[in-house]
């Protein structure tokens, strides 16, 4: 995994990324949603950040153990 | 394949005698053992940890039948995949104690195994690049020696005595300022830790099972009854998973959500040169993050950094962190610029919330997890296998390791040593 598909700037190098956190998958509980995560070797579902572009968030979707991109969504406005 | 449970002594007789003797002396240090239906105890994974801790249950507990459960060999994962540093340095007192026992047990692992692991306190050296960077390691340094730790704080004239190759008053873009110093860290052999291990275990009649995968655990009215691999099933009165890297899957398997992400670090070496760097130096250099390095007693270079900084289970590090690590190794010694990259490479870590263990019950009140090692794992083994032995045999955690409980994020008692907060890849 050496680029990603920025939703805004399209496709630009890893290092103008930075990841930020996954996503909370593991109930709706204030700890679960901080510190507990169920793992996959499938899916990661991430939240990154153009740091170095648009500067704009985005939910990531990867396979962990390949490093392929599933799937790149910008957030929207309001979430949730 | 020898029965084992017959190792030879090593000693400086054995060597002696075995130049002498027409037989063969050397044997396979563990194999050809045949897994067995039903164990006391059942340790998934034959990394550093899982082998201290089986080696512990069956030396200190009189634990009979232990069987260590590995998918591929015999330190295949992080145990052969780190940078051999050993240390203890750290800040909070649950980390700095218990990796001051490790450190002592490091000084005495070798005879302890009759093993050479090749233990060489040659120093570690936190550098401060900045008046900020010697503040920080002020404070560690102090809560160290209050602890009762060795450390000392240099200015760049100590420095320079201690550390001449550094060129400490060679003009740079970012001084040297001083540096924290704990002259008991350094380096150990990590291939010959696990080997050592494994070694000790099965001459204490511990059955290593390599390639035999785990795939599920087995249970009957609320308590774990044995282990589905696939060599078959195994009954266990305890299971131990020290699966360093894949908890999370282990967690998974479980269906217990861990405070862990996986997360890649790398490393690489250089082609080997003379001596040149006799100590580890650990520096954040501005602009470039995080870089250690420490010379091999082959002469290669060994070099690594921060984490790549995204969940991953490939293996494979990213290019642009590499090229951090090694920007940083030429800015703080130039003349290594010349050099070749030989290798590189990367581990998988279970990184947790706090950046500290998790050695602990999971689920059922027999099943047992000792993981989230982080990136301090390797140097951690001697004491984290004892001392988690001690928790799998009484069921009672010892004092060492009572802050490490997966208990401690329900209620606010974590143990963020950086400060980074819930983030694993800040910490």
């Amino acid at each position: 995994m050496n680029s990603l598909h920025c939703p805004f700037c399209g496709v630009r190098e890893l290092h103008e990324f930075e990841f930020r956190k996954t996503r909370a998958n593991a109930g709706r509980s204030g700890v679960a949603e901080v510190y507990l995560r169920v793992d996959s070797s499938e899916l990661s579902v991430e939240y990154w950040q153009h740091v170095q572009g648009c500067r704009m968030w985005m939910l990531v979707r990867r396979n962990p153990s390949t490093g392929t991109v599933l799937g790149i969504d910008a957030l929207p406005e309001v979430s949730r | 394949m020898e029965p084992d449970g017959l190792q030879p002594r090593y000693s400086a007789l054995s060597l002696v005698r075995a130049r002498l003797s027409s037989r063969p002396f050397w044997r396979p240090l563990w194999g050809g053992r045949r897994l067995q239906s039903a164990y006391d105890v059942v340790v998934v994974g034959a990394g550093g940890h899982g082998l201290a801790t089986a080696f512990h249950l069956a030396r200190d507990h009189g634990v009979k039948r232990i069987a260590v459960l590995e998918k591929r060999l015999v330190g295949y994962g992080n145990v052969g995949r780190n940078t051999t540093v050993v240390r203890s340095n750290y800040l909070l007192p649950e980390n700095h104690y218990f990796y001051e026992d490790s450190l002592r047990r490091w000084e005495t692992l070798s005879r302890d195994l009759n093993y050479n692991v090749m233990y060489s306190p040659r120093g570690v050296v936190d550098l401060a690049l900045s008046d900020d960077d010697m503040g920080r390691l002020a404070r560690r340094g102090n809560a160290m020696r209050l602890a009762g730790i060795d450390a000392e704080l240099l200015d760049c004239a100590a420095l320079n005595r201690f550390c001449p190759e550094l060129g400490v008053q060679t003009p740079r873009r970012f001084p040297i300022v001083g540096a924290l110093v704990q002259r008991r860290g350094g380096t150990a052999r990590h291939d010959a830790v696990a080997w050592g291990y494994a070694r000790a275990a099965t001459s204490l009649g511990v059955d290593i099972i390599e390639n035999c995968e785990v795939t599920g655990v087995r249970t009957a009215g609320g308590h774990a009854v044995g282990v589905e691999t696939t060599a078959g099933y195994v009954k266990a009165e305890r299971i131990v998973f020290a699966t360093a890297g894949h908890t999370g899957m282990i967690g998974a398997m479980l269906g217990t959500p861990l405070p862990i992400e996986t997360h890649l670090l790398q490393a690489m070496v250089s082609e080997p040169v003379k001596p040149l760097l006799n100590t580890v130096i650990v520096f954040i250099f501005p602009g470039h993050g995080e870089t250690y390095i420490a010379q091999s007693d082959r002469g290669g270079l060994v070099m690594g950094g921060h984490l790549d900084g995204f969940p991953s289970y490939t293996r494979e590090g990213r290019w642009d962190r590499m090229e951090d690590v090694v920007a940083g190794a030429v800015e703080l010694l130039p003349q290594i610029g010349g050099l070749k990259i030989l290798r590189q490479w990367a581990g998988i870590n279970d990184m947790t919330m706090d950046g500290s263990p998790l050695l602990d019950r999971i689920r059922y009140d027999n099943v047992f997890v000792n993981a989230g090692w982080c990136y301090g794992g390797f140097k951690a083994i001697p004491a984290s296998g004892a001392a988690f032995a001690t928790l799998v045999a009484t069921g009672t955690a010892p004092d060492l390791i009572r802050g490490y409980n997966l208990g401690r994020f329900d209620t606010g008692h974590t143990l963020d040593e950086s400060g980074g907060g819930p983030f694993p890849v800040r910490q």
